[in-house]
């Protein structure tokens, strides 16, 4: 009921946007700006979080000519977020701006012990996030920003093949191969890492 | 089978967590007005913006077929035999054995 609620009075402020009224889109951004934050931020380094969403935004207005009313505008929103989020790496790749940090035998010392421990052991989350967030970071950092993508929606996010095509507006049959290909990737450098540990000791 | 450390259950859930609460995420009031402003500028959405969305998604989703054909197509020109002299000899060797107007109304005179 109360999704039916917000999903007509999104309709309702999509139409008032495309009859002319531009300041009706403040409230767009006023019911969305959590949604499109929270998935910028996962997507972007911290200092180009504003930005992005804002990017997102701009492209979101930009684009309400073909959203169909019929359907979920958060989940429209979503998608122009991710792309959004996408093409921000797209644009670094491109101009080679991408700070990827050293990793030390710290980190490999983390991924062992981690690795060593049963599933059921509960994680020390505060102190083990910092390396965690490290190692991914680097590993990202790494990728193309196609195959970083999808490793972050489908293996980091756990969302399906099917959602992960939706959002990014691919072929399934791109998001398989992707996927597998980032996930080898991924493999790699963390054998890297793993190993790098055991040559320094 | 060979251990993977990327399908480790630990090692994923680490991943995982260390992602979702990756970076704080937070606007201030500025933010929403550099955004309305920059909405300003482009300004109401007419119905003829609608076209080039769409157009540019219709571009991209032809670049992969557009490529393949030039690829075809250059590959089918490459392996053609084109004799290019004894073609137009030909065509020019045709058009003589043409009879003009001239001789076949017998305008000439």
């Amino acid at each position: 009921m109360r999704d039916d609620a917000a999903r007509s009075s999104d309709a309702e402020i999509v139409r008032q946007v495309l009859d002319g009224n531009v300041n009706a889109f403040e409230s767009v951004i006023l019911r969305h700006r959590g949604l499109v934050l929270s998935i910028v931020k996962k997507h972007v380094p911290e200092a180009a979080i504003e930005e992005t969403a804002q990017e997102a935004f701009v492209r979101a207005y930009q684009s309400l000519p073909t959203f169909k009313g019929t359907g979920d505008f958060s989940q429209w929103l979503s998608s122009i977020a991710v792309r959004t989020g996408y093409d921000y790496w797209r644009k670094a790749y491109r101009s080679r701006e991408i700070p990827i940090s050293a990793l030390t035998d710290k980190h490999s010392q983390w991924l062992e012990e981690v690795i060593s421990q049963r599933p059921e052991e509960a994680l020390d989350e505060r102190e083990h996030q910092m390396e965690a967030r490290e190692i991914l970071n680097w590993a990202l950092g790494k990728l193309s920003a196609g195959d970083r993508i999808v490793l972050e929606q489908v293996y980091l996010e756990g969302l399906s093949v099917q959602e992960t095509a939706e959002l990014l507006g691919w072929s399934k049959a791109n998001v398989k191969v992707r996927s597998f290909r980032a996930r080898m990737k991924l493999e790699k450098l963390l054998r890297r890492v793993k190993d790098q540990g055991r040559r320094g000791r | 089978m060979r251990f993977r450390v990327s399908e480790n259950e630990s090692v994923k859930k680490a991943f995982q967590d260390a992602y979702s609460t990756k970076e704080r995420g937070e606007t201030g009031e500025e933010w929403q007005s550099q955004v309305m402003r920059r909405v300003r500028q482009i300004g109401p959405l007419s119905p003829a913006a609608s076209f080039w969305p769409a157009f540019e998604s219709m571009v991209w989703r032809l670049a992969p077929v557009s490529c393949a054909l030039v690829l075809v197509l250059t590959f089918f020109f490459m392996n053609l035999e084109l004799d290019v002299d004894s073609d137009y000899l030909g065509t020019v060797a045709a058009e003589m054995e043409k009879p003009s107007l001239v001789e076949l109304f017998d305008l000439e005179g």
